[in-house]
């Protein structure tokens, strides 16, 4: 053991001193960081200049409820308390519809778009009022740059609607009195559950369900184990495989048994992964607190983190290992690279529906499935839904397992191609190694 | 007692058969020289005796005991391919070797080792920073600074010029001296014959050559005739009972046939030419590899 130790504190240290290490350890946090901080940052930087917004009304019936509830909400909701603007006001400018050319209109206004005279343009067809089928006549379509996710368009469906809803209501014999509170609209507020403290008994209040929560704490805990297997993991494929060229394997071989040696770098890399990760755990409790969202955290998420850093970088080292054994020319392990890095990758496609889904059979059998369960159950632990009690020891089991396969079919392969030279084996002849020894 | 014990080892990498049903014996506190053509099986056999390779068939005992599934830290190892961590120091390396070998007094060894083969400066460099001799040098070191019983050392000499060959010569004898056995593969014939207390031929993964330089020679007599005369080799063409002339320039090599008589021979010379020195010796331990490695006595064959 004394010796699998001893090889391993070299690797560790080969590894942390490099330069690589130490720019990684700042660099990654940053660049993972950094959307957030840029969204953060650049959220309350709004673009505050009036936005003209050409209404073409066919119908006749919409144009100066519009420019009202325009006027209304620039008096209103585009100021602080100090009378600072924060929001840019909207700027009705109703077109004539008559008679003419409307394509060719159409295309005057997209070219207005195009210089920045106007910002949108909305053609309201003469139907509106009736929108009974699908009928063209009767659509309300919003023309601009990037419409799809552009702000004066979702605010202006509801002045619209509103208008148009409290006409169809005067027809039908409503008096206007009454259409304020029929139109009324009730938002769904995102509150968390109900639990009660086991010390005093009493009801705790749900609190406010946060996007930060739902969201942020999954995608930075499961982008932080990305990081941490990448590092302590990957660079093992190249490390044996140079280690390997260069001849250094069959003099450690006169001292250690393949397995020690193996062992030790596994261990090593381990060590890297372990260091980057209390590292960053520290920094980001830190952070958090500072920013009062230590609460935020779910209880034995730093546990289960390590925990899984810790048999994941096991798992996917030891077959990186053997991996890199199998490789005579450094070109060679670059080439293993993608797929070694299956364990992780598929997790972060599978990042967003796991996100929002996380108790799904589809994500619940993923996180089951030992290659993949350090991220995914991560994924699933840190997100605001609670999952069975069960699922991580089980899951925890299974990578475990797999881990100890992988360090002894890693160790047979390891074992009989550290030395070989020339044609890399066939996928078939690691097979067998790992196999029949 | 015997370092090392081999009874009927076979080694195979695929269809190729390395090492085929060899068995040799490395008496205690020798200096034991491996020879042999590339691709003999040498280095295979090395490894087997270090528990890289296992055999397929046969046994190998190592200090007194089986050599499965375990590594010896009473055996240095100088490995034919040399390989150092590049960007460690000197002295840090040797450390971390001889601490991996269990060594004692690691750093007292390093530090004298480095003394004694002259490369003390260079001990806090990194191992990038050496030549080519010098990070020979202080592989050889990394096999000895843990003072093993056995020291196994694959090609020691191969690539040093001749002043670092004989420091490191002096070096193996030093250790032998101090009741190490020594176990080397060279193929510098002139070294094993004067180094060596026993000599071993492996070709194609058999052994052709056992025994002391002595009782080698012996088996091939006195068939030797070394000669100088004018004319050199051209005026000793077509003799009769001599299968072979073999030109060195100033003097000329002939192998006698069987029950050939030197004397004729010489006389035939003499008929021919002016004879300036004329001897009777046994083959060389370079005439004895040529004659059994050269062209045509047996297939080569790589590890």
């Amino acid at each position: 053991m004394i010796k699998t130790l001893r090889i391993a504190l070299r690797e560790y240290r080969a590894a942390v001193r490099t330069k690589g290490f130490v720019i990684g350890l700042v660099i990654a946090p940053i660049v993972m960081s950094g959307g957030f901080l840029g969204i953060k940052l650049f959220e309350d930087r709004v673009d505050t200049g009036d936005l003209v917004i050409a209404v073409m009304d066919h119908s006749g019936l919409v144009t100066q409820a519009v420019v009202k509830a325009a006027q209304a909400r620039n008096a209103e909701s585009i100021y602080d308390e100090h009378g600072n603007k924060t929001m840019p006001a909207y700027v009705i400018e109703p077109v004539d519809a008559g008679a003419g050319d409307i394509a060719g209109l159409k295309v005057n206004l997209s070219d207005r778009i195009r210089t920045g005279d106007l910002h949108a343009f909305v053609e309201i067809g003469p139907d509106v009022l009736r929108p009974a089928g699908e009928g063209v006549d009767a659509r309300i379509s919003y023309h601009a740059e990037n419409a799809a996710v552009d702000e004066a368009r979702e605010w202006i469906e509801r002045p619209i609607n509103n208008h148009l809803r409290g006409l169809r209501l005067s027809e039908a014999g409503v008096s206007d009195s009454a259409h304020t509170e029929i139109l009324s609209w009730v938002g769904v507020e995102g509150m968390g559950l109900v639990s009660v403290d086991p010390e005093t008994g009493e009801v705790i209040k749900a609190e406010r369900s946060s996007k930060g929560r739902a969201l942020g704490i999954p995608f930075a805990v499961v982008m932080l184990m990305f990081i941490m297997m990448l590092m302590g993991a990957i660079p093992l494929i190249s490390a044996v495989t140079e280690e390997k060229a260069l001849r250094i394997a069959e003099v450690m071989l006169g001292s250690v048994t393949p397995f020690q040696f193996m062992m030790g770098k596994v261990i090593g890399g381990v060590g890297v992964s372990t260091t980057a990760s209390m590292v960053y755990t520290v920094a980001g409790l830190i952070a958090l607190k500072q920013f009062g969202m230590a609460g935020e955290v779910p209880p034995g998420l730093v546990a289960w983190f390590i925990t899984f850093v810790l048999v994941g970088t096991v798992m996917m080292g030891s077959f990186c290992v053997a991996l890199g054994a199998t490789c005579s020319q450094v070109n060679e392990a670059q080439s293993l690279t993608m797929p070694a890095l299956v364990p992780v990758m598929v997790p972060m496609f599978l990042l967003i529906p796991i996100t929002l889904h996380p108790t799904s059979t589809f994500a619940t059998a993923l996180s089951l499935i030992p290659i993949f369960t350090p991220m995914v159950m991560m994924l699933r632990i840190a997100s605001p839904v609670t999952i069975p009690a069960w699922q991580p020891w089980v899951g925890l089991i299974g990578v475990m397992m797999l881990a100890t396969f992988a360090i002894w079919a890693g160790g047979r392969v390891f074992r009989i191609a550290i030395l070989m030279q020339g044609k890399r084996p066939r996928m078939a002849d690691i097979m067998s190694w790992a196999i029949k020894g | 007692m015997n370092a090392v014990e081999m009874r009927n080892v076979t080694k195979t990498f695929g269809n190729v058969t390395a090492v085929d049903g060899l068995s040799l014996d490395v008496p205690d506190g020798s200096i034991y020289g491996f020879i042999g053509p590339n691709g003999s099986g040498k280095t295979t056999t090395l490894r087997m005796m270090m528990n890289i390779f296992y055999p397929d068939h046969g046994t190998i005992r190592v200090l007194g005991e089986d050599a499965h599934g375990s590594s010896h830290d009473t055996i240095g190892y100088l490995p034919e391919e040399r390989g150092l961590y590049k960007k460690m120091g000197v002295r840090e390396i040797l450390r971390f070797y001889g601490n991996l070998k269990n060594g004692k007094d690691v750093d007292r060894e390093v530090d004298r080792w480095l003394e004694r083969l002259d490369l003390s400066d260079w001990g806090d460099r990194k191992v990038e920073a050496l030549s080519k001799g010098m990070s020979q040098k202080v592989q050889f070191i990394a096999a000895v600074v843990s003072n093993p019983k056995l020291l196994i050392l694959d090609e020691p000499f191969a690539g040093l010029d001749p002043v670092n060959t004989e420091v490191l010569r002096e070096a193996v004898r030093e250790i032998q001296a101090a009741g190490t056995t020594v176990l080397f593969s060279t193929h510098d014939m002139s070294i094993a014959e004067r180094v060596c207390d026993f000599i071993f031929m492996i070709f194609n993964g058999r052994k052709v050559l056992d025994g002391t330089l002595q009782s080698i020679q012996s088996t091939y007599g006195r068939d030797t005739l070394r000669l100088r005369c004018e004319g050199g080799a051209s005026a000793l063409e077509n003799l009769r009972g001599v299968e072979k002339v073999r030109d060195f320039g100033q003097v000329q090599e002939l192998r006698m046939s069987e029950s050939s008589d030197p004397q004729k021979i010489l006389a035939e010379v003499m008929s021919r030419t002016v004879v300036g020195s004329f001897e009777i010796a046994s083959p060389s331990l370079h005439d004895i590899f040529v004659r059994i490695a050269a062209p045509g006595a047996g297939e080569d064959q790589d590890d």
